[in-house]
């Protein structure tokens, strides 16, 4: 009898969710297309002025270059994206130029100091560029490296004019090789967006359902309607509390689904990998229930702790200010998650959220380790039981139940705790 | 002699408030409702008529005193109480999403109707109403006078035997109002027992076969208004009221309960 009404009190919350545009928006529609869009918006976007900024010329004047020297200018040129012109001003005048951006680089060229003498037409460069200037920051770059790989070159005719064999004057060469797996890289850049995409969401999507199970009630009359029904409160408040959980988790499980399906195109631009290579990378498929538990138990303590802090509201705005704070606080955690030096800890796994998201990145990583989990699973079902049974002695205020109580979550507590001063 | 499907006995509610603080909204009110009577309980804003109603329907509970609905008592079962009455006020809205025969169905079945008859109840009601017309569009985009007809509708689909108005008419043009009295008179007959509230002393003199009349929580006098009459030596309602409350000066005392 009692699963029945709560039933039946939870499909009827559901069926007006769904309904209300607000609630559509924010719990599935944002989950589902916004944030993969908007992802993939900011990464295409990055790529496209990155793109801009590669395909710009660079304007680089040199100056007292050493005639010795002429060749650098050709290879500079040689480029392609180099323009380079003499500089016979004052240096100062040139640098000016940089910092105000009418010039991308100022490449100055100086005698060897004293020691370095010893080759002949040896010289110093210093290079002014403006690191607030992405066109600057690029000419740098192109421009190193040519100086740099003409100056070995340079060395390397003089090493032969001073008859030094090859293998004396042999030095040691660099190279990189990435290890890693094209899974393995796009796994870890997942495990870096997801936690916080899946904590952002889950905590968007609860937002609304909480403030309309509570404030929405008081503010549309319906408050009193539901509480002349002849079910139990706790009846009432678990039913409350089980939509805005469904729609939290919901909303992050969404957006994992559509993360996944968009994969390819939000994390190219990032990988720099072709799309068939990313087509097969993602979510290892064995974590999978590991993270929609996660998910769903994240929904079901956001559910508990915005409820709590909802059921005050007796309008919609008042709803939103009392809420955002919590939401806020709910969120931060995702910054544990973006060092990948953070373990997860047994210690860690008792700070609630701080652990799921903890989890996520883990099972996404394609390894969950058991104990930390288990601890994780007993620490947010307290976290929910102890928000939920609050919620529900709350709501048992006649104060509260009838909105007529002056402030906050913090307000209530203070007149309880301090003076009892509650309706009798 | 069966007992009466509403009871009270030294019903009290007292709240604190910051500012006058205790404040004694109902003090030990005795009533009683029979089955096919209605009981007017009559008193200007801020007598203590919705809280005493509050209390009954369980939304508020007594701070002393007990108060029965069908022989159940309304601390020790509020779910029996509220299966048993039916509450409309002007503060009892509908959901606006849902639709009048989603909205029957809904209170049908959490108000305990045998589920196997809660379709055929609906059905009958939004006939009785003659709501069909619009029984599946929102509520939200329905007429005043639908959503009245509506609420009536929510207010009796579990079949109550007792039935509870609180200042019903208060947001309603006259032909709506006096479409719903002529409902509450159609309710009496089928044997319900009805409290309405009410500060319009007309619609009391119409409708009520006995009126209590309640002023700072307290029930200074019930009859019916014969009874009143003969008591008091006065004839209209209105007169008998401003007697019992001993108001010398209506408009003071309608300032000091707006205070």
């Amino acid at each position: 009898m009692a699963l029945r009404q709560i039933w039946t009190l939870y499909v009827h919350e559901v069926r007006s969710a769904l309904r209300e545009r607000s609630i559509l928006v924010g719990s599935i529609l944002i989950p589902l297309v916004m944030y993969p869009a908007l992802l993939w918006a900011g990464f295409a976007g990055l790529s496209f002025v990155q793109g801009q900024a590669d395909r710009l010329t660079s304007r680089v004047a040199v100056h007292g270059l050493p005639d010795a020297h002429r060749s650098l200018v050709d290879s500079l040129e040689a480029n392609g994206r180099i323009s380079v012109t003499e500089w016979d001003d004052d240096p100062a005048t040139g640098r000016e130029r940089v910092a105000t951006g009418g010039l991308d680089l100022l490449v100055q060229f100086r005698e060897a100091s004293e020691g370095a003498t010893a080759l002949d037409d040896n010289f110093r460069v210093t290079i002014y560029y403006n690191a607030a200037q992405d066109r600057s920051r690029s000419a740098r770059s192109r421009v190193e490296s040519t100086i740099d790989s003409y100056r070995r070159n340079w060395i390397n005719v003089a090493r032969q004019d001073l008859a030094i064999p090859d293998p004396v004057w042999a030095d040691f060469a660099m190279a990189r090789d990435d290890v890693a797996t094209i899974e393995e890289s796009t796994r870890f850049l997942l495990a870096m967006i997801v936690p916080f995409l899946t904590l952002i969401m889950v905590a968007l999507a609860a937002f609304y359902p909480a403030i309309d199970a509570t404030a929405g009630e008081r503010e549309r009359s319906t408050w009193e309607t539901l509480m002349t029904l002849a079910v139990p409160r706790s009846h009432v408040a678990t039913a409350k509390y089980l939509y805005v959980a469904t729609f939290g988790a919901m909303g992050g499980l969404l957006n994992l689904v559509a993360l996944t399906l968009s994969l390819r195109w939000i994390l190219q631009p990032l990988a720099g990998a072709d799309a068939q290579e990313l087509a097969q990378a993602g979510i290892p498929l064995s974590t999978l229930p590991v993270i929609a538990l996660g998910t769903a138990l994240l929904g079901l303590f956001v559910a508990a702790g915005m409820l709590v802090f909802a059921i005050f509201a007796r309008n919609f705005k008042e709803g939103q200010s009392m809420i955002t704070p919590f939401y806020l606080v709910v969120i931060l955690p995702a910054i544990f998650v973006q060092s990948p030096d953070i373990e997860f800890s047994t210690g860690l796994a008792l700070l609630p959220v701080v652990n799921v998201a903890l989890l996520l990145r883990e099972a996404i990583m394609g390894s969950v380790p058991v104990l930390p989990a288990l601890i994780t699973l007993v620490s947010m079902a307290a976290c929910v039981a102890v928000a939920v049974i609050f919620a529900q002695w709350v709501m048992r205020n006649e104060e509260v139940l009838l909105g007529a109580s002056e402030g906050g979550l913090w307000s209530f507590l203070k007149r309880r705790i301090g003076n009892g001063r509650a309706a009798t | 002699m069966n007992k009466p499907p509403v009871r009270t006995q030294g019903l009290t509610k007292v709240f604190y408030d910051d500012n006058r603080g205790e404040v004694r909204a109902v003090d030990q009110v005795d009533l009683t409702c029979q089955k096919g009577e209605i009981l007017g309980l009559l008193g200007a804003n801020g007598a203590g008529k919705t809280t005493t109603l509050r209390m009954l329907s369980t939304v508020l509970q007594p701070t002393a005193g007990r108060a029965w609905v069908m022989g159940h008592e309304v601390r020790d079962e509020p779910e029996r109480v509220r299966g048993s009455l039916g509450f409309y006020s002007a503060s009892t809205a509908l959901y606006p999403k849902i639709t009048p025969r989603e909205t029957l169905r809904f209170f049908a079945r959490m108000n305990r109707y045998p589920s196997d008859q809660v379709d055929d109840r609906v059905e009958e009601l939004v006939r009785r109403f003659r709501i069909q017309d619009y029984a599946d569009t929102r509520v939200e985009k329905l007429s005043s006078g639908m959503k009245q007809k509506v609420s009536i509708a929510r207010t009796v689909v579990h079949d109550p035997p007792v039935l509870i108005f609180d200042e019903p008419t208060v947001a309603l043009d006259v032909l709506n109002a006096i479409e719903l009295r002529q409902f509450i008179s159609q309710l009496r007959g089928e044997g319900k027992a009805i409290l309405f509230s009410t500060h319009i002393m007309s619609e009391a003199e119409q409708l009520c076969d006995r009126i209590a009349i309640i002023h700072h929580g307290e029930i200074l006098a019930t009859g019916t208004l014969d009874e009143l009459r003969e008591t008091t030596g006065l004839h209209y309602l209105e007169e008998i009221f401003v007697r019992y409350a001993q108001v010398d000066d209506p408009v003071q005392a309608a300032r000091e309960n707006l205070r």
